[in-house]
């Protein structure tokens, strides 16, 4: 992990001093790009704020605690740990909420046990599909729906896979 | 070199297209039905739960966005985001379908980025190579660009292992292997899937 945090400041430090033999007027630069910065998130906000008010309702009303009890049986029959299915579930919807749900199951059952490895595989493995959609085609005149169902269902065949490598790797 | 985000997708509300629509109309009405039923009082303090996220949300990204963008601006001018550029083009030109040296050079990094786990960086060149993409039609490339973003391409899962780290695990490390062959199974899906589509739908 140490190399890690070595990378930042080294990019970072490269990059600046490239530039600044280069000659690039380096304080004009970087407030240049930041000036985009502002545009950038006001564009987003409105679509962001409609999302998260949406997966909001759908988490506190109890829909998704139900959907939840619905799929259980068809994960269980997958392969999927009953344990993990709201882990897959909120995974699409929200980075936090599946970290914090991570660090619960792992509290729970152990971080070294197979719940435990199938729940970290199945979190590394997915990303935040609904999220990461609003941020990229916010107020774009684009066709999200098709993007949107193959990643869904590409994740979710690879959790099913995530939880077969726990069990033999 | 960044194209600055067109007029026709700020002011584009009212042409996002039906599908998302109908996602809103059911999954709200669906939920309103519930807290009607259930917990009437809860309804509006989620509601203004969710707009606060989203305005906490916003600020995080302007804080992650000045860095970043920032950063970009200076790699640009110093004309090392143009070797960069040229580097992924030849793989990029294949993978996107286009000649447009801006938008590779934001796909590319974003990809990049993204495999390494920069954190917040993938997210300001993503946007960037999506409204570049649809600029020119080319829509193929911007549902790529996404489907390769959101089935993770992250060689090493640091928030796992560190989360894993924190619950006490003997060996954090185990489930490096497992991911990185899971990511690639959902990733080689996400591709073929939506070949897959595209060509039945060029068919149809």
């Amino acid at each position: 992990m140490k190399w890690l945090s070595l990378l930042l400041p080294l990019l970072f430090l490269g990059v600046f001093l490239y530039a600044a033999v280069k000659k690039v007027k380096l304080y004009d630069a970087f407030a240049e790009g930041v000036k985009e910065a502002l545009p950038l998130v006001f564009s987003l906000f409105p679509y962001l704020a409609a999302m998260l008010i949406l997966s909001e309702l759908f988490e506190k009303s109890g829909l998704s605690a139900l959907v939840t009890g619905w799929l259980s049986p068809a994960f269980s029959f997958l392969g999927i740990p009953p344990e993990i299915a709201k882990l897959v579930l909120m995974k699409p919807f929200s980075g936090s909420g599946s970290t914090a749900l991570l660090s619960e199951i792992l509290h729970t059952y152990g971080a070294d046990s197979y719940i435990g490895r199938c729940a970290s595989c199945a979190y590394g493995s997915s990303e935040t599909v609904f999220y990461i959609s609003a941020v990229y085609f916010a107020g774009t005149k684009k066709r999200v729906l098709t993007p949107v169902l193959v990643s869904l269902a590409a994740n979710f065949l690879g959790v099913i896979f995530a939880c077969i490598f726990c069990r033999i790797l | 070199m960044f194209p600055t985000p067109s007029k026709r997708h700020i002011l584009g509300g009212q042409s996002i297209k039906s599908s998302m629509n109908a996602i809103f109309a059911g999954v709200f009405a669906a939920a309103t039905v519930l807290f009607l039923f259930l917990d009437p009082d809860g309804f509006l303090p989620a509601m203004l739960s969710g707009g606060e996220k989203a305005a906490l949300l916003c600020l995080d990204l302007l804080a992650v966005y000045c860095v970043w963008l920032g950063f970009f601006k200076v790699l640009e001018k110093s004309g090392l985001a143009e070797k960069i550029s040229r580097l992924f083009s030849p793989l990029a030109k294949k993978l996107f379908r286009t000649d447009d040296s801006e938008a590779i050079y934001c796909a590319g990094s974003n990809l990049s980025a993204n495999m390494l786990g920069l954190p917040g960086a993938p997210t300001p060149l993503g946007i960037k190579a999506t409204r570049r993409f649809l600029d020119t039609g080319n829509e193929r490339a911007a549902d790529l660009l996404f489907v390769l973003n959101a089935t993770s391409l992250q060689l090493l899962p640091t928030t796992v292992i560190a989360l894993r780290i924190a619950e006490g695990s003997a060996a954090p490390m185990d489930v490096f292997l497992p991911t990185l062959l899971s990511t690639l199974v959902s990733t080689l899906a996400g591709v073929l899937l939506l070949s897959l589509v595209h060509a039945v739908r060029r068919k149809g």
